[in-house]
């Protein structure tokens, strides 16, 4: 069996949606045991994302089976005493519980970290919601695209003559993948010193600390950044430029006047690369919309693949849009195998975005696919609460655990 | 420096990285408590330095907002890596680091001497963290790339901007922070391992793998349905909306967030319409809706927006400005934002800690000026002379 880095680190993890999946998907990858809690009376909405035509549709969300790939699958009612007692029996045996409720949420339960400590002293606690644990705002409800909002990002991104853009996901992974750092970073304490502690993560903080340049910016110059599409604020030219085909586009990106040089000889030295409009970043950045012109009609002579490659051998940063298909089978990332091939139940064979990190001495890989609802029921009571046969059952009778989503519909939304 | 105990304390870590993904790295280990050395260049330092925005807009080594951002509670020395002495020192160094972070392109160590299979004799529980575009394999390795370039990859900037432009994408390097995080992260990962009983080990992390799991589920969907999402802009039941004083956002794709809304607007009669009944109804007429949400946003103020759609349970938020951000009460009340004094640049504002541990609180501490820390470290901990200093210095080694 292969070692892995958090081998023996075991998650109790209450997480919904994208952002807490994806901080215990991450600890899961490198090895953490992580036991996912939902309840048949209310799903991870994540599985309700994407809206797939069929009965069983809470299986097929892409992107709930992209984010709890190497988790077991429990489901318990937390609402009901015995379900909380066995949350607490877990507690117990665990390293670490992570859930990116409302702050309410887990009081209310009354499994908040004052009460877990109780249960369990060396507990390590991620408490992810989008505002974070206090203050003013701590209950007001946020989802990804909101993160992404209230960081102020969209505000320095956009067309220069057009309204602020957002990619309306990129906060929750993002933030997600804060919470694994922030989780790693106490269980480091607690191997030194035996302490347990609380993590308070306001999404929104974390997404915000992408954000120093224009934040320094105002707080030192009191200048609120434009909105500069794909151009760089003082490099130039830095854009994408349409190619052979039909929607197809390269980005090139020109750092320095050295590289200016080696783009000239690679689109073959034209009179124009000559202009002294072009001669220095300043100018070039000032005839920015001329020169963009003038690319592009090299770059729309040429495949996007083709103008990597011309422009790669002369040392200069350029890559081609893909779209996710293209993603799927570039040779570069066939070749440092990216991409895992897995078989799920219900959904099938498919191939999957691996750990993207490569560890040499523990090799990271999907070991699981995502949890079917309620997958790993029996496997988890039983190994760590010593249950019987019947004593689960009983628990599935009284709807505190169970395989099939109660009030689900079929073509309900997220 | 650091006195109380903080969650990384006692972790030593040498940092040869320089920009954003590798300084982010070391910048989340040493603000909790990490002792950080970072190697610069002798003359020029680390590239951020003179990378902008710069306070007074002067450009300077010392007074750039982005290095200064990036580099706090690190302890910097100046090292030419080019000299065989230099390469020597830092051997030296690496005998007493737990951790080494660089992010040079991948030919760049091993044409140094200085690969991760020599270091790990040197220091067989090493952990050594290489944070590169491509990965230290495969045939890209040796391409350049920049942050957009890495988006193009990814497949995010296909599906994002207006359906008749250019793929649009974010402000700010985030690809480059995304692979900082995932850095930090394998990297405790890897000490943990260690500590525990394991072995040292060599780190790869690609900037443009880690970016691609911003999106874990587009390939999916595109290999569960063949799917490919086309660049769509940002329309409704997306938006970002100017209002007053400033713009709200919203995602509503339900019948209840639609429901809410009228009842924010206060226009009761707009749910009762038959032609805006259905999500589906909705879309294919949002423009006329856009314009009702436009027009009504007009004379309201983001804070009051914001607090009545939440009174509603709408996820209907601010979308700030720097100078908004700073002033929210959330981040006041929080105090997010922290005050951190500089030699070169006296008190400045930062964005502080990105979460926070009840019993081993995140340190707001400075950057280091360019070899600030030469003597502490040479001397302190190599053992070196003052004159020894003086002779390196004029070697071009320090």
């Amino acid at each position: 069996m292969t070692v892995l880095p958090l081998q023996g680190v075991r998650i109790i993890d209450a997480c919904i949606y994208w952002a807490g999946p994806m901080a215990t998907s991450l600890l899961g990858d490198l090895g953490a045991e992580v036991i996912k809690i939902e309840s048949i009376q209310r799903l991870d909405h994540l599985r309700l994302l994407g809206g797939w035509p069929s009965p069983d549709g809470y299986e097929w969300s892409a992107v709930f089976n992209g984010v709890n790939r190497n988790k077991y699958g429990i489901t318990l009612n937390l609402n009901h005493p015995k379900g909380k007692e066995i949350f607490q029996k877990l507690v117990e045996i665990g390293d670490i519980v992570a859930e990116n409720f409302s702050p309410r949420v887990m009081e209310n339960w009354g499994l908040s970290y004052k009460e877990l400590k109780k249960i369990n002293p060396k507990i390590i606690m991620l408490s992810m919601p989008g505002f974070g644990t206090t203050g003013p705002w701590r209950n007001y409800v946020t989802f990804g695209p909101n993160v992404e909002m209230v960081s102020g990002m969209p505000i320095v991104s956009g067309y220069k003559d057009g309204p602020p853009m957002m990619t309306g996901y990129i906060a929750d992974p993002a933030a997600g993948l804060m919470g694994a750092v922030a989780v790693m970073t106490a269980l480091r304490h607690r191997q030194k010193t035996g302490k347990g502690q609380h993590i308070d993560l306001s999404q929104i903080e974390a997404f915000t600390s992408f954000m120093a340049g224009p934040i320094m910016d105002y707080t030192m110059n009191k200048r609120m950044q434009p909105r500069r599409g794909d151009r760089h604020y003082s490099f130039a030219p830095h854009g994408a430029y349409r190619c052979k085909g039909d929607g197809e586009w390269v980005t090139i990106t020109v750092s320095s006047d050295e590289e200016w040089e080696r783009f000239c000889q690679a689109v073959g030295n034209p009179a124009w690369t000559r202009w002294p409009r072009f001669s220095d970043a300043l100018s070039r950045y000032d005839n920015h919309d001329e020169l963009d012109k003038l690319i592009e009609e090299w770059t729309l002579q040429r495949d996007k693949r083709e103008v990597m490659r011309i422009m790669q051998q002369a040392n200069v940063a350029t890559a081609p849009v893909l779209n996710y298909g293209e993603v799927l089978s570039d040779p570069h990332i066939e070749a440092r195998g990216f991409f895992e091939t897995i078989t799920r139940p219900v959904t099938g064979t498919h191939p999957y975005p691996g750990f993207p990190v490569k560890l040499s001495g523990t090799p990271v890989k999907i070991r699981k696919p995502a949890p079917t609802l309620g997958q790993d029921n029996e496997y988890i009571l039983k190994k760590y609460l010593g249950m019987k046969k019947k004593e689960i059952a009983k628990l599935a009778e009284e709807e505190i655990i169970g395989t099939k989503p109660q009030g689900w519909a079929f073509g309900m939304e997220a | 420096m650091v006195k109380q105990e903080h969650a990384l304390s006692g972790m030593r870590v040498l940092d040869l990285t320089h920009y954003i993904a590798g300084p982010y790295c070391t910048k989340m280990l040493a603000d909790y408590g990490a002792d950080v050395v970072k190697v610069e260049r002798p003359g020029w330092g680390d590239a951020a330095r003179s990378l902008g925005p710069f306070l007074n807009d002067e450009p300077h080594p010392e007074k750039s907002g982005l290095f200064l951002y990036l580099n706090t509670n690190k302890k910097s020395i100046t090292l030419n890596l080019k000299s065989a002495t230099g390469v020597s020192i830092l051997k030296e160094l690496l005998k007493q680091s737990d951790i080494l972070v660089e992010n040079f392109s991948p030919r760049v160590m091993p044409g140094l001497g200085l690969d991760y299979n020599t270091l790990k004799k040197i220091n067989p529980g090493l952990v050594m963290a290489s944070i590169s575009n491509f990965g230290q394999t495969g045939p890209y390795r040796d391409y350049k790339a920049t942050d957009l370039n890495i988006w193009g990859l990814s497949g995010i900037l296909y599906e994002c901007g207006e359906p008749n432009r250019e793929p649009l994408k974010m402000g700010n390097n985030v690809s480059e922070y995304v692979a900082g995080l995932y850095a930090a992260l394998t990297t405790l990962s890897a000490l943990y391992y260690r500590d525990g009983g394991g072995m040292g080990q060599h780190i790869d992390v690609p900037i443009w793998e880690c970016f691609h799991t911003m999106q874990p589920s587009m390939t999916l969907v595109y290999s569960y349905a063949g799917f490919i999402r086309k660049r769509a802009g940002v329309r409704f039941p997306w938006g970002i909306l100017p209002c007053k004083d400033g713009f709200i956002g919203f995602y509503l794709p339900t019948q209840v967030h639609w429901e809410s809304l009228c009842a924010l607007m206060e226009m009761p009669e707009l749910r009762e319409k038959p032609e805006y009944e259905t999500p589906m109804l909705r879309e294919e007429r949002r423009e006329e809706v856009t314009a009702i949400i436009v027009s009504w946003l007009k004379d309201k103020r983001m804070e009051d927006v914001f607090h009545a759609a939440q009174e509603l349970r709408l996820p209907l938020t601010i979308v700030p400005n720097p100078e908004q951000l700073l002033d929210t009460p959330q981040h006041k009340e929080r105090k997010y934002f922290v005050k951190i004094d500089h030699p070169e640049t006296g008190k400045l504002t930062y964005p502080g800690a990105p979460f926070k541990l009840s019993e081993t609180p995140w340190y707001a501490g400075r950057a280091p000026l360019l070899g600030e820390h030469n003597r502490e470290i040479y001397c302190g901990r190599l053992g070196y002379s003052k004159d020894d200093l003086v002779k390196l210095k004029e070697e071009g080694v320090i």
